[in-house]
């Protein structure tokens, strides 16, 4: 069963009397442990479809099914214990609460978990020590290099141990050395069987993603996926 | 627990943002600072209203007759000149009286060689000693003679003896009241400061024949203590004094009374209705405050979510709920208005030591400002957070995290 399931998604923003579509029919199906980028030029709709993913948003219509759960529909308690459980997020600019140590910001996910689970000191520890940032455990975002803070990002959004990561631009505000490891990082996940979603518009980044996807003006446009299937079906 | 967890949080943005913090908490600390003072002050008056019934010497079978128009203490008042010794004699013809003691006072330099001080001076009759019930310590009280004589002879109490004779003997030796020579012929035992600060050790008697022709050149009287035989008796003689005074003065039906009741009772509903009127200006004075307070924290509130907008969206993206927002923007709000309550406290306690201590107001601290700062705090919080709260929580957090 696909871990995402999304059907004739489309979404539209209302401006004073004025309806942009930004959304137009998509329809995604991503496995689990699969790896994905989501290409696109900026306005395309990428941020969108990640919102909607992320269950930071809601689809004007269509089906979208996570982890065997309609998620279109819920409300906003049911729909932040979904970003809760099943979701991390990697942000382009990392997100990190500003003033608050390296090891609390791992630790945010589980303020909002339904049971905080023993050890969850122990387990930050051990995810920073992961992205090698066991040298930084006390210090605050504002005291980490770019490098170092996404990487603390990328340790907080394992911290609950989710079914699929969402990187948005996470190599954007980070040099080629530092989003370089990034990018490695993440490439170890999916070894380990992590689903990632990564949105990007650079091509070197979304070709570390087994799957490329393409989306232009609110409809995916190309699907290598689907094309090594039609490939496939012609062969 | 959650709730525990977003009392965390919300610590945890207090600290971050001080200074909005401490300004959120100016308003709700003059609130508080205000609220505090005057109910020291309320107290505090009233500790000594009592304090000075219960040194009147007041039993509960005495009433005092104040010359002149008017309520209670309020001394500048209209016809104070019509009270005089014959109605005083007239008042003691009365079944119920027991005792009548007629009083003059006036408040005068008294000077022993190069000592001198101010003090209350009184032209009183024999009586005064049996109806205050008031010990000496040395010598003896004025007696009829001295009243006959229009003799210069005066009893001092505790505090003036203190200041003019220091260690010395004073009985027999002379004191100057204005032009006149009195001879000291006995000293009061000493009573103490009372509680909020009074000195019914401050004062001189004299007879009062010599305090009419020498001190005040006239014959009215101040006022005249009537103490009946029994508790019960008080309405019904004062009601005969009434009748008396205003039959004595001539006054018409529709003229009212020239001369004012002053009994324990009175003086309590007195200090009831001015404590009541104090209560009221409390209200009003910390319903402002409070209100401008909770303003201030609103929109301080208001302005620092704009600022953390995107962390809220933060939270949210990892599993905050809006209830979570909600109860932290509450909890940061309470906790502030609390924090201005305390400080509040604490500026109006150091504000009521500081009246009192330099005698500018009698102050007197309860537990009471304690508890109303608590709920008044509590209550501001959560009506003036709640809005910005919602604000906080009802942000979409699509478009939070992508605020810049």
């Amino acid at each position: 069963m696909a871990l995402i399931e999304m059907n004739s998604i489309c979404k539209n923003y209302k401006n004073i009397g004025f309806e942009t579509r930004v959304l137009k029919n998509v329809r995604l199906h991503i496995e689990e442990g699969d790896y994905v980028s989501i290409m696109g030029p900026s306005g395309a709709g990428k941020s969108t479809l990640m919102a909607i993913m992320g269950c930071l948003s809601q689809p004007t219509s269509g089906e979208y099914i996570l982890d065997g759960q309609e998620v279109g529909k819920l409300n906003d308690r049911k729909l932040s214990r979904v970003r809760n459980e099943k979701i991390g997020f990697v942000f382009q600019a990392f997100h990190l609460l500003p003033g608050v140590t390296a090891l609390e910001n791992v630790t945010l996910p589980l303020i909002y978990a339904r049971q905080s689970p023993r050890g969850i000191k122990e387990k930050a520890r051990a995810l920073l020590t992961k992205v090698g940032m066991e040298h930084r455990l006390h210090h605050t975002a504002g005291q980490l290099s770019g490098g170092e803070q996404q990487r603390v990002t990328i340790a907080r959004s394992l911290i609950n141990s989710p079914r699929l990561i969402l990187a948005d631009e996470p190599t954007g505000n980070l040099d080629s050395k530092n989003g370089r490891e990034t990018m490695q990082t993440f490439d170890n996940l999916v070894k380990e069987g992590t689903t990632i979603v990564l949105i990007t518009h650079a091509l070197e980044v979304a070709q570390h993603a087994r799957r490329i996807i393409s989306i232009h003006d609110g409809q995916i446009v190309s699907d290598s996926d689907r094309e090594e299937k039609t490939e496939a079906r012609v062969l | 627990m959650r709730i525990f967890k977003n009392f965390g949080q919300a610590l945890r943005g207090l600290r971050l943002n001080r200074a909005s913090t401490f300004l959120m908490t100016l308003g709700v600390m003059i609130g508080i600072t205000s609220l505090t003072v005057i109910v020291a002050i309320g107290h505090g008056v009233k500790t000594e209203v009592l304090d000075r019934i219960t040194n009147m010497g007041f039993g509960p079978e005495s009433f005092s007759i104040i010359a002149g128009e008017g309520r209670m203490f309020f001394t500048r008042s209209k016809n104070t000149t019509s009270m005089t010794l014959e109605d005083a004699e007239n008042l003691l013809a009365l079944p119920t009286v027991q005792l009548v003691v007629p009083r003059q006072r006036k408040r005068l330099r008294i000077i022993n060689k190069k000592e001198f001080t101010n003090t209350r001076v009184y032209g009183v009759t024999p009586d005064w000693q049996l109806a205050r019930n008031w010990k000496m310590k040395d010598g003896d009280f004025l007696s009829d003679s001295d009243m006959n004589q229009k003799r210069r002879a005066v009893v001092l109490g505790a505090t003036p003896t203190r200041k003019l004779f220091k260690d010395a003997d004073p009985i027999g030796k002379m004191v100057r009241l204005q032009n006149n020579f009195y001879e000291v012929i006995g000293l009061l035992e000493e009573k103490g400061l009372t509680e909020s600060g009074y000195d019914p050790d401050d004062r001189a008697l004299i007879p009062l024949t010599t305090s009419m022709s020498r001190l005040t050149h006239a014959t009215h009287l101040h006022s005249i203590k009537v103490v009946t035989f029994y508790p019960s008796q008080v309405p019904a003689t004062m009601e005969n004094v009434r009748q008396i005074l205003r039959r004595n003065h001539s006054l018409s039906v529709l003229a009212a009374d020239d001369f004012r009741f002053i009994t324990p009772e009175s003086i309590m509903q007195w200090v009831t209705e001015s404590e009541q009127a104090l209560n009221r200006m409390l209200i009003l004075i910390s319903t402002v405050s409070l209100l401008v307070g909770g303003i201030v924290i609103m929109n301080i509130l208001l302005v620092s979510i704009r600022e953390r907008v995107r962390e809220i969206g933060i939270r949210r993206c990892f599993g905050a709920r809006r209830s979570d927002i909600t109860l932290q923007f509450l909890f940061e709000s309470v906790m502030v208005s609390l924090l201005g309550g305390i400080m509040g406290i604490g500026l109006g306690l150091a504000i009521s030591f500081g009246l009192q201590r330099f005698d500018i107001f009698p102050t007197h601290i309860t537990a009471e400002p304690f508890i109303l700062s608590f709920l008044f705090c509590t209550l501001v919080g959560l009506v003036f957070g709640i809005h910005p709260a919602r604000k906080a929580a009802f942000l979409s957090p699509e478009e939070s995290i992508r605020a810049q």
